[in-house]
């Protein structure tokens, strides 16, 4: 009885780990012909059922050596982080505050309303304060905007974490002499690593994906990568051989950081962010 | 040295709420003002005050109508299908124990590119004529019209379900670890069957999760733009055209601000009730 | 924490280091927003030598997709200072942006300059940056556009490329099947479909207004354009294309699928390269005027901002691009053409893409009229490109969908 349930449970798992195999293909599938079309000479990238073929590294060269995808890259990274970190800065004191201090719902509700404002609605008075302070097409301009979808989001993570942390911590810390703010920087802080990772890291995706401020408030120097990858579909066709050549090379880095956070990530959210 | 007035409580959110004045309040005021005033990029020197009238005007628009209820459909669908294959995936990695830093790190990776590029990819991958997909498809007798006019949106709703599945895998999971163990030990001694457990006490258990999962997506989701953007244009006819391209193209590509503006907090409307409606209705079970 | 903090310090030094550029010109550079095209990398190759002609002046460029563009002209307009000196204008906005005051003329600069000849940019180019009565821009290249085909299927069937409308239906349905479409159609929503469509218009006598600018983009003749190009999308065009851009029908043509298609006239060059997308085929492409003969014109013109601050080292610039032994040369390297002595100077043929090239062009280009006027030229395009792929896609019959263009383009113009 004991091996056949065994058997039962080895069998099914199979079946499981089969289903995410196939999850595994659906979602490689395009990764691999991106691969594949970014060695393609341009007159195959087209060309739908050509698997065997003379490699030709026209794409990589003119991306790597001819063009501004690294600066591109660079760019996105320093968005990302100089608004993720801001975004931290000032979201862990204010979701601690939500956390410990009598909140209703709608309070923590209202953190999150503040991402749905339509970008749309931003950008103008955005684009026309930026021109005022002339920040248009640097990074500080992209970042100031980033920050009003980020903030909310990673701000509203927080208080998920904090929650989560037992009280009994500071007030512990504050019967041994702390300060309520130093119990919440020294003790309190540290405890929430994991979610704060977690929550960086969210942050920086969306920053890294944005398109739509990006495209009206960078240039020359200062263009994202996604801009810099819309720059491959031009008026005369979309140059896909080098566009794949952009996405490999954005998406390489943060495959291998997803590789190494994503426990944390999992953790990390588990650690109670994903709770009202 | 003299003690702050204000409490902890409020100290703590001054830089949060310094730093969202500076870069929220002043756009949505400003754009509050654009909305009631006929308000033209290529007509600065000359803007009338409207009153209403951009609001009313919305009333009879055809085509602002049409992109809400696009956009409406994009997001129950994209992220109904998100959810359902975010939840069953989560449930699987929750079970499976082999390779599994593999599986999640690969199983989360479309999220992390940038949708631009996902549209673009797309638009080649599913071209009827260039594209592999439909070329393979094609090889065992099934032919789809994948940007047609009745598959169009929905095409781009399996696009976005592509690359935001993660997203739901990642938090469904994250909520699915943290779970006590206790409940469902005490179910399988009882013997309770694995959809019973499922049930009653995965499903209740995780419903705050589910909840807040479900509105970060939605809020994303009915910003959507990108793929319209780099596949479709709105069309054919207006079948994907969406609100967010829909505002850019009044706002950005014909100057009407002041339409744009009005249109943006009509949206901004819509999108509270249904969030505090979700969110209510949820919470209160 | 303290590592954090610290951190954060290090970066915010970092990137107030690598972020601190500033795009705001110094006296002596000209900074010029450019589309990212294959016009604007031999533009950018040429420039070397007018720095090295003009020491005092350096040249910026800043190159962005099309769709970036409109937004970052009108806002570098709207400042007291303009980011940039010299800009290049698409053919809808001329009207829009002239009229809103975002340009300077350009007539004395042009009237000072010895030996520029203005008049012998082609006509219809010519006429586009002249609005009411004055010079806003001076052409940069066109793209109009012409018939692009098969020339060895055609020689292999033995028969005529055709110059009507109906019979250019008729050969596209002849030449289907057999794993080949007649032609390659773009009938994406919105400037793509209005783009080619319109030349269809032309050759059945319609348009988008008349002479005193009544609407007339519900006529008769309009009508019967729209259900050609349906049953030419119909029969001929490869199965669900109906999303299909100029990139699509493009990459059709150069796999072999199709036969003809409308394209931009200076496609061909590409077409035919070797090493370019059509690989094997290329040789086998020939240039025809549209069938109708009138073609849709596109244009881009150099302009320079109203509140430019350097406007003679902008013009000296622009003049200079343009001028007759400057202009040869961009065309000899691949540049579009926009000047009559250059299309018809016989060392431009030998070391371009030959005589009857550069002769169809000009005839394209000579009766060509243009994509979109007016101060709502942008808008009317999307308006009419969108009621067209409804009826293309069969939501609207095309007496509907050409009634409510008609509708929008009325009610677009009171606005």
């Amino acid at each position: 009885m004991e091996y056949f349930q065994s058997l039962r449970t080895r069998t099914g798992n199979l079946f499981l780990e089969s289903l995410l195999v196939v999850a595994l293909v659906i979602v490689l599938f395009p990764f691999m012909w991106i691969f594949v079309t970014s060695l393609k000479p341009p007159d195959l990238v087209a060309v739908p059922n050509v698997w065997i073929f003379e490699i030709s590294g026209v794409n990589w060269r003119s991306v790597l050596l001819e063009s501004n995808i690294p600066q591109n890259i660079f760019n996105s990274l320093i968005v990302g982080i100089v608004t993720v970190v801001i975004a931290l800065a000032v979201g862990c004191p204010a979701a601690y505050s939500f956390s410990r201090f009598k909140s209703t719902a709608a309070t923590r509700f209202s953190i999150l309303a503040a991402e749905m404002m339509p970008p749309a609605i931003m950008i103008l008075p955005i684009f026309l304060l930026l021109y005022q302070l002339s920040l248009i097409d640097t990074l500080w301009g992209v970042i100031l905007a980033h920050l009003t979808f980020v903030i909310p989001v990673v701000t509203w993570f927080l208080i998920g974490f904090f929650d989560e942390v037992p009280r009994e911590l500071e007030d512990q810390a504050m019967i041994d002499g702390c300060t309520h703010f130093q119990a919440f920087y020294k003790v309190i802080l540290p405890v929430v690593r994991p979610g704060l990772a977690a929550a960086a890291i969210f942050g920086f995706v969306l920053s890294w994906n944005d398109m739509f401020y990006a495209l009206i408030l960078t240039g020359g120097e200062s263009k994202t990568l996604p801009v810099a990858i819309a720059g491959f579909w031009t008026f005369r066709g979309v140059e896909m051989g080098k566009m794949a050549v952009a996405i490999l090379i954005a998406i390489v880095p943060v495959l291998i950081v997803s590789f190494f956070v994503q426990k944390h990530l999992v953790r990390g959210l588990g650690g109670g962010a994903v709770k009202f | 040295m003299r003690k702050p007035d204000l409490p902890l409580q409020y100290r703590l959110m001054v830089p949060l709420a310094v730093v969202l004045l500076a870069v929220m309040a002043y756009p949505l005021v400003f754009s509050a003002w654009i909305s009631l005033h006929d308000y033209r990029l290529t007509r600065l020197a000359d803007v009338q005050f409207r009153g209403w009238d951009n609001y009313l005007g919305l009333i009879e628009n055809q085509q602002f109508w049409t992109a809400i209820t696009n956009t409406m459909t994009f997001v129950v669908g994209a992220v109904s299908m998100e959810f359902v294959l975010g939840f069953a995936l989560a449930l699987l990695l929750h079970r499976v124990r082999r390779f599994q830093n593999f599986y999640r790190a690969i199983l989360l990776s479309p999220m992390f590119i940038t949708p631009i590029a996902v549209g673009l990819m797309f638009r080649f991958l599913l071209n009827i004529q260039l594209g592999v997909v439909p070329h393979y498809l094609n090889k065992i007798g099934i032919h789809v019209d994948w940007f047609g006019v009745d598959l169009a949106l929905f095409s781009l709703m399996l696009i976005d379900t592509w690359q935001w599945t993660p997203f739901m895998l990642l938090m469904l999971l994250a909520g699915l670890e943290s779970l006590p163990k206790a409940p469902f030990e005490a179910a399988r001694v009882d013997g309770a069957s694995a959809w019973l457990i499922f049930r009653r006490i995965t499903l209740p258990m995780m419903r705050p999760v589910i909840l807040v999962a479900l509105i970060i997506r939605g809020l994303d989701a009915f910003k959507v733009f990108e793929y319209v953007y780099a596949i479709t244009r709105g069309g054919p006819g207006d079948s994907t055209e969406t609100i967010l391209f829909h505002i850019y193209k009044v706002g950005f590509r014909f100057f009407r601000m002041g339409e744009a503006a009005s249109m943006a907090y009509v949206l901004i409307v819509i999108t509270l009730i249904i969030v505090t409606t979700l969110y209510w209705s949820m919470n209160r079970r | 924490m303290k590592s954090f903090v610290k951190g954060a310090q290090v970066l915010a030094l970092a990137t107030a280091v690598s972020i601190g550029w500033a795009s705001a010109g110094t006296a002596g550079s000209l900074n010029v927003i450019m589309e990212e095209v294959p016009d604007f990398d031999i533009v950018t190759k040429m420039t070397k030598q007018f720095e090295a002609a003009n020491p005092g002046i350096t040249v910026t460029f800043d190159a962005m997709p099309y769709d970036a563009m409109r937004d970052k002209i009108l806002t570098s307009s709207l400042a007291s200072k303009a980011t940039y000196d010299v800009i290049i204008i698409d053919n809808p906005w001329m009207d829009e942006f002239s009229r809103a005051g975002y340009l300077a003329p350009l007539d004395d600069l042009i009237k000072s300059s010895a030996g520029y000849d203005f008049n012998d940019f082609v006509g219809p180019l010519r006429e586009i940056g002249e609005v009411d009565g004055k010079i806003y821009g001076v052409p940069y290249y066109n793209y109009a556009l012409g018939l692009i085909v098969r020339q060895d299927i055609f020689d292999a069937k033995g028969i005529n490329v055709p110059t009507t409308l109906e019979g250019y239906v008729k050969t596209v349905k002849d030449l289907t099947g057999g794993g080949m479409y007649g032609a390659a159609m773009q009938p994406q929503r919105g400037y793509k479909i209005y783009e080619e469509w319109k030349n269809w218009l032309h050759a059945t006598g319609g348009d988008l207004m008349d002479a005193s600018g009544n609407v007339i983009i519900n006529n008769a003749a309009a009508v019967k354009a729209l259900e050609m190009y349906i049953d030419a999308y119909q029969t001929a065009a490869p199965k669900g294309s109906l999303n299909w851009g100029f990139d699509e029908a493009l990459q059709a043509m150069a796999t072999g699928q199709a036969a003809t298609m409308l394209s931009y006239n200076w496609m061909l060059p590409t077409l035919n390269n070797p090493n370019g997308p059509a690989g094997k085929l290329a040789g086998k492409f020939k240039l025809y005027e549209v069938p109708g003969g009138e073609a849709v014109l596109g244009a881009w013109h150099w302009g320079i901002p109203r509140n430019a601050s350097a406007k003679d080292d902008a013009w000296k610039f622009i003049s200079w691009i343009t001028s007759k032994a400057v202009d040869k040369e961009r065309v000899i390297m691949g540049g579009a053409p926009i000047r009559i002595s250059v299309i018809n100077d016989p060392e431009v043929w030998e070391k371009g893409a030959g005589k009857s090239y550069f002769n169809t062009v000009l005839g394209i280009l000579e009766d060509a009229k243009p994509l979109s006027s007016g101060d709502h030229a942008e808008e009317l395009i999307e308006i009419v490109g969108t009621e067209l792929s409804a009826a293309v896609s069969g939501q609207k019959t095309p007496h509907e969908a050409l009634d409510d263009a008609a509708k929008g383009v009325m009610a677009a113009n009171k606005k």
